[in-house]
């Protein structure tokens, strides 16, 4: 949800800037280096997605050849990969923390609003620690489905696109 | 083993891996991983890159136009649109021979100018249309077929969301690309159509009849879709102009269509949680397949497969037709069982280099436009041929009452409709870039 928000804020930013920038004439002003926050909102909201995403069972996958294989191979099969998946948002968050020190040590800022980049980073390392978690319990509930054969602990189907 | 076996053994195995349900973005993303460790000999150059990546990746500008296109998408299918497009649309085409179903066509393309995603344009089309096509006593294949292949046109018809992909991967003007696949777009619908009235006179029994509406319903129903028109031509047509950046434009698109569906009332609370819950989970899956195939295409060229397979290709001396031809084969086969945006993103950046060192007589970023058009219409195909097409699921899914395998049946027509349209814009790639050439 909270990444939800800013990606409205980041829509509205982007609106009012454009209202901005057609009204010159009239004493207004676009509002400065807003594609600046646009990228860091951007950034924050997609990480923010990434637990959501996995939680309600979003990613694709090809289901084709294994649809026959019944329900416990399938079951199996959600437990490695959901391990899989914790694995790397494991590394992404891990790497994405080194990267935010490096910014910070840096003293890296942006072009125009002059704010240091690993501001927006650390708000994206919330969203990667999250979705580390998030998958580290779908590897618990599949775990538990592979056991029992059944779908547990909410997060319904929502289709892909 | 030396770098481009590496590189070619890459394929089998992430396919291995996708056909075990692994999540394509992640097996993209292990290969990659791994691949580009196995490359290099160390750990370090991954590592390292994996420190900046994951945040250039996802605070790219152009990429933030993917997430407002998803919630203009979103808001569209709750904003009522899609009766309105409907309602006008039959009233008009209704009483021919194949009418309602030329409506269901027709107002698929009309919503497909707001929503770039051809699954939420069949599920919502078909939540409109199909219990009307089911009252005026059309087949169950033929309501189903043509809805199924209206919803490809939501991809096809600009905004679209793999055209801002593609745009990104080979580095186009996304404007240039919308404009290109406008025509095309156009041309799909009325296909579609003829497709249907061919397909009436050959089956009289698979569509019934309407009374004529009235010169006054017409212009009324016409009228009620002008926010669709409006959204679309200020997206479009301001993005053309120059007023804003493709971004913005997407940041407008979403806007208005947020407050036409407010004020259609199809807007409360729930509906704005439920809008940015389906955005959240489409984002986070695309974004995430789209990480992986940064890493795994890094890892491709640290193989070097991308140059030395097109300096093979260009070498081996074969006409560039049938090079061009083989790879859109490559793209219907997949298609039957991968998703269009993970093709795309997968094979772009092995296909699009070969196919820049061919000739086909058109100056290179003419030749990517087009390309990029047609690599679409044959990827979209996917989404009505059986095993996989994920358009005939989501309609059938909603005609309880109609088998499967009649939906199949139903869509078969309309792919072949799809194959004699890629024929013509194979031969005549003035079709596709002529407005291009036109507005520029």
């Amino acid at each position: 949800m909270a990444g939800g928000a800013v990606l409205i804020a980041a829509l509205i930013v982007t609106v009012v800037s454009i209202v901005g920038r057609a009204l010159i004439f009239a004493g207004l002003a676009p509002i400065p280096g807003d594609f600046e926050l646009v990228e860091a909102a951007t950034a924050f909201a997609v990480l923010a997605f990434m637990p959501l995403c996995q939680f309600h069972r979003g990613h694709v996958t090809v289901d084709l050849f294994l649809t026959r294989a019944g329900r416990r191979p399938n079951a199996l099969i959600d437990v490695a990969t959901n391990l899989a998946m914790t694995g790397a948002a494991g590394v992404i968050t891990w790497r994405l923390c080194l990267g935010m020190l490096d910014k910070r040590s840096y003293g890296e800022t942006t072009f125009i609003l002059q704010f240091p980049v690993w501001w927006s980073y650390a708000g994206a390392l919330v969203g990667a620690a999250v979705f580390t978690l998030v998958c580290a319990y779908t590897v618990w509930r599949s775990l538990d489905e592979a056991k029992t054969g059944e779908a547990r602990g909410g997060g319904k189907e929502i289709g892909a696109q | 083993m030396s770098h481009l076996e590496l590189g070619l053994w890459s394929f089998p195995i992430l396919l291995g891996m996708i056909f075990l349900r692994v999540p394509i973005g992640l097996a993209m993303l292990a290969v990659g991983f791994f691949g580009t460790w196995l490359v290099t000999g160390s750990w370090i150059p991954i590592l390292a890159q994996m420190k900046s990546l994951t945040y250039d990746t996802f605070s790219n500008y152009s990429l933030s136009i993917v997430p407002l296109f998803l919630l203009m998408g979103q808001f569209a299918t709750r904003g009522g649109m899609s009766r309105a497009l409907f309602k006008a649309a039959e009233t008009w085409l209704g009483h021919r021979k194949g009418g309602v179903a030329m409506a269901a066509v027709g107002a698929c393309a009309g919503f497909g100018a707001i929503c770039g995603s051809s699954l939420a344009t069949a599920a919502t089309m078909g939540q409109v249309a199909l219990p009307e096509l089911r009252r005026y006593g059309y087949s169950g294949a033929l309501a189903t077929g043509c809805l199924a292949a209206g919803g490809t046109l939501g991809i096809l018809i600009p905004p679209s969301v793999v055209l801002v992909i593609y745009a990104i991967l080979t580095e186009q003007n996304i404007i240039k690309l919308f404009m290109a696949a406008m025509v095309p777009g156009v041309l799909a619908a009325l296909g579609y159509m003829l497709t249907i009235a061919i397909y009436v006179r050959l089956k009289p029994g698979s569509a019934g009849q309407r009374e004529p509406a009235g010169m006054g319903e017409r212009l009324t129903a016409l009228v009620a879709v002008w926010p669709v028109l409006a959204i679309f031509a200020v997206v479009i047509g301001g993005i053309y102009l120059g007023w804003f950046t493709p971004t913005e434009g997407a940041a407008v698109g979403a806007a208005g269509t947020g407050l036409v569906a407010l004020a259609n009332g199809g807007l409360s609370w729930r509906g704005l949680g439920e809008a940015i819950t389906g955005t959240a989970v489409s984002t986070g899956m695309i974004f995430f397949i789209v990480l992986g195939a940064t890493v795994y295409n890094g890892f491709l060229a640290f193989s070097q497969l991308p140059q030395e397979a097109a300096t093979y290709v260009a070498s081996m001396g074969v006409s560039p037709w049938l090079v061009l031809l083989s790879i859109l084969l490559c793209y219907l086969v997949f298609g039957c069982v991968m998703d269009s945006l993970s093709m795309i993103l997968l094979t772009i950046p092995i296909f699009f280099p070969i196919v820049s060192v061919l000739d086909f007589g058109l100056p290179l970023e003419e030749m990517a436009l087009w390309f990029g058009v047609i690599v679409l219409i044959v990827v979209e195909v996917g989404l009505i041929t059986p095993p996989v097409g994920m358009n005939l699921f989501v309609i059938n899914a909603m005609a309880r009452e109609v088998p499967l395998t009649q939906t199949y049946a139903g869509a078969l027509p309309f792919v072949l409709s799809d194959m004699i349209r890629v024929a013509i814009l194979l031969l005549f790639p003035t079709i596709t870039l002529g407005l291009v050439r036109l507005l520029y």
